[in-house]
């Protein structure tokens, strides 16, 4: 690549050095392909260099030098403006390439340090969320392996309970890093599709239902929505971490709203609670990975919501309901409906 | 006579816990670490129902179902992790009938093992079904809510037969839209969208959050009747 350069620079230099011939002396002409040179040099490194000083001296010593039209390499002079061109070319290319490499090693050192920093809030986030499930687990399997026998079967049952609750928690929690590391690292492809929004939420409402009894669950849904175009699966994750957030940080018996609306371009979902409402401040941040204190998990729900969303060109956001309450909201773009068969094609 | 239950399934803890729950349940259990030995027992043992993993060291578990569908009806579940949605889809297709997604309470494995024991020892159709205050008749081509009797159009009559026909289990997308409307419409999934939507509006009391006709999100439907 950079030797096409190098020959497409002697060429432009050479036809710009035939306009400036008629006007003005030869050693002017020589500085156009000695610009040429420099050029190059900021681009490409030593080989396209010498390669473009190569033929300058070439294509300036047939065209230029009288008798027009010949090579003489036995003028010493050419030999001078040949190696000042290619000395000239060397520190240049020499100068640039040093610069490049430095901002290269600071760029990754950047990198290197925003991966450290994500790398130890997951983990110090992680092993936290994990250090409490597996303590109990621990506790209430060895108790059960050593003195089951000795326990009324009541006692044996609830802690085998809480292994299976603590186990499914730390599961999910890492279903979730999962999942974050790939919907980041692009491996996530979306499977999209004609999809209901009604359906993904029965779905989910069915799903989760033992989590949300506590609460009080209040569907509002149109008669008629579109349909939409997208990972039904992703989407109804959305939907589910939304819900359980709400029911997560709300008293029991609290209202949960789960609204739909068509807004013509767009379709926006809304999960609202009556609950103590949010923290102050920034209400784009909560969905940054690992912040203290989010609603839920190692602080992944919300971000692992906001990547799904945005995947699929819609946006997601929080706001404070007036008097009490929170409401999280996301849209996904509507496009054209599918053609629907007539009945009578089906015979 | 109690029905035999092979296992083909590569960790062995997995295998510990399934052989220890089924044995409780009274299914006899043969197990396979492997895609290889599941096949060959698959046809030594003759079980009456087979549970497979996907993630299998050797070869995948779609690849174990293709081997048992070629001379076998006998009913199977996979077990697939979270992570994958798509062979979970392509087992169901190659014939698997209902599959169970891991980290899984054994009550609800236990429930797709009665669901697909329950289908192949009594197909359900030609029957009366019964979904809540809802009786479809599909020998007399008729639906009633309570008394009163209610239209189905005849692809909403086909789409529900075709659940029926794997009562309790999941039928893919794919595999509705080819029974339904043939496989030219195979990836119409919107057809699907909108037919289910009537069926819940005419039999479910609460079309949203309905109790037979549930969605399998991204992967079809199934239809529970009442117990």
């Amino acid at each position: 690549m950079g030797y096409a350069w190098a020959a497409g620079a002697t060429v432009v230099a050479t036809l710009v050095a035939f306009g400036l011939d008629a006007y003005f002396h030869v050693v002017n002409v020589a500085l156009v392909y000695l610009l040429a040179v420099v050029l190059v040099a900021l681009r490409w490194a030593r080989g396209p260099v010498i390669a473009v000083a190569v033929l300058n001296v070439a294509a300036f010593n047939f065209f230029f030098i009288p008798p027009r039209g010949t090579f003489h390499v036995d003028d010493p002079q050419y030999l001078l403006t040949f190696a000042m061109m290619l000395g000239v070319g060397l520190v240049v290319s020499g100068l640039t390439e040093r610069v490049r490499a430095r901002a290269r090693a600071q760029a990754a050192l950047e990198i290197e340090a925003e991966t450290e920093r994500i790398r130890s809030a997951l983990l110090a986030s992680i092993s936290h969320d994990l250090r409490t499930p597996l303590a109990v687990i621990t506790g209430a399997a060895s108790t059960l392996a050593e003195r089951g026998e000795r326990l009324p079967p009541e006692e044996r049952a609830s802690l085998a309970q809480s292994i299976f609750q603590q186990a499914r928690d730390m599961s999910e929690l890492v279903t979730k890093v999962l999942q974050m590391t790939r919907l980041e690292t692009g491996a996530i492809r979306l499977e999209r599709d004609w999809g209901s929004l009604p359906e993904i939420a029965g779905a989910v409402l069915r799903r989760l239902k033992p989590r949300l009894a506590d609460h009080l669950v209040m569907v509002d849904l149109p008669d008629e929505l579109p349909l939409v175009r997208m990972d039904a699966s992703l989407v109804e994750q959305v939907l589910g971490n939304l819900l359980e957030n709400a029911a997560r940080h709300t008293p029991p018996r609290t209202l949960i709203r789960l609204k739909a609306q068509n807004q013509g371009t767009d379709l926006v979902v809304s999960v609202e609670d009556f609950g103590p409402g949010l923290p102050g401040g920034d209400l784009e941040r909560i969905f940054d990975k690992f912040r203290h204190g989010e609603r839920g998990g190692a602080g992944l729900g919300l971000a692992i919501c906001r990547a799904i969303v945005q995947l699929h060109g819609g946006r997601i956001w929080a706001e404070r309901l007036p008097g009490v309450g929170s409401a999280f909201r996301f849209a996904l773009p509507l496009e054209a409906q599918p053609p629907l068969p007539a009945e009578a094609l089906a015979r | 006579m109690s029905a035999t239950i092979l296992v083909v399934e590569d960790e062995p803890e997995i295998r510990m816990f399934l052989r220890s729950s089924l044995g409780a349940e009274g299914y006899r259990v043969v197990e396979s670490p492997n895609g290889r030995r599941g096949t060959l027992d698959a046809g030594m043992h003759k079980p009456d129902l087979a549970i497979v993993d996907l993630g299998l060291p050797d070869f995948d578990g779609v690849e174990v179902i293709r081997r048992i569908r070629e001379w076998s009806p006998m009913p199977i579940v996979v077990l697939s992790a979270r992570i994958q949605e798509r062979s979970k889809i392509d087992a169901l297709d190659a014939g698997a009938d209902d599959y169970v997604t891991k980290p899984f309470g054994v009550g609800e494995l236990l429930a797709r093992v009665r669901a697909a024991l329950r289908h192949a020892t009594r197909p359900s159709s030609g029957k009366v079904l019964a979904l809540g205050d809802a009786t479809v008749d599909f020998e007399k081509r008729q639906a009633k809510r309570g008394e009163r009797e209610i239209h189905l159009t005849p692809i909403e009559f086909r789409l529900l037969a075709c659940l029926a026909k794997h009562l309790g289990m999941v039928v893919t997308h794919r595999q509705l839209l080819t029974e339904v409307w043939g496989p030219t419409h195979s990836e119409d999934t919107h057809y699907l969208r909108v037919y289910m939507k009537q069926l819940r509006e005419k039999l479910e009391a609460d079309p949203v959050q309905p109790k037979h006709l549930l969605t399998e999100t991204g992967v079809g439907y199934r239809l529970v009747a009442d117990d």
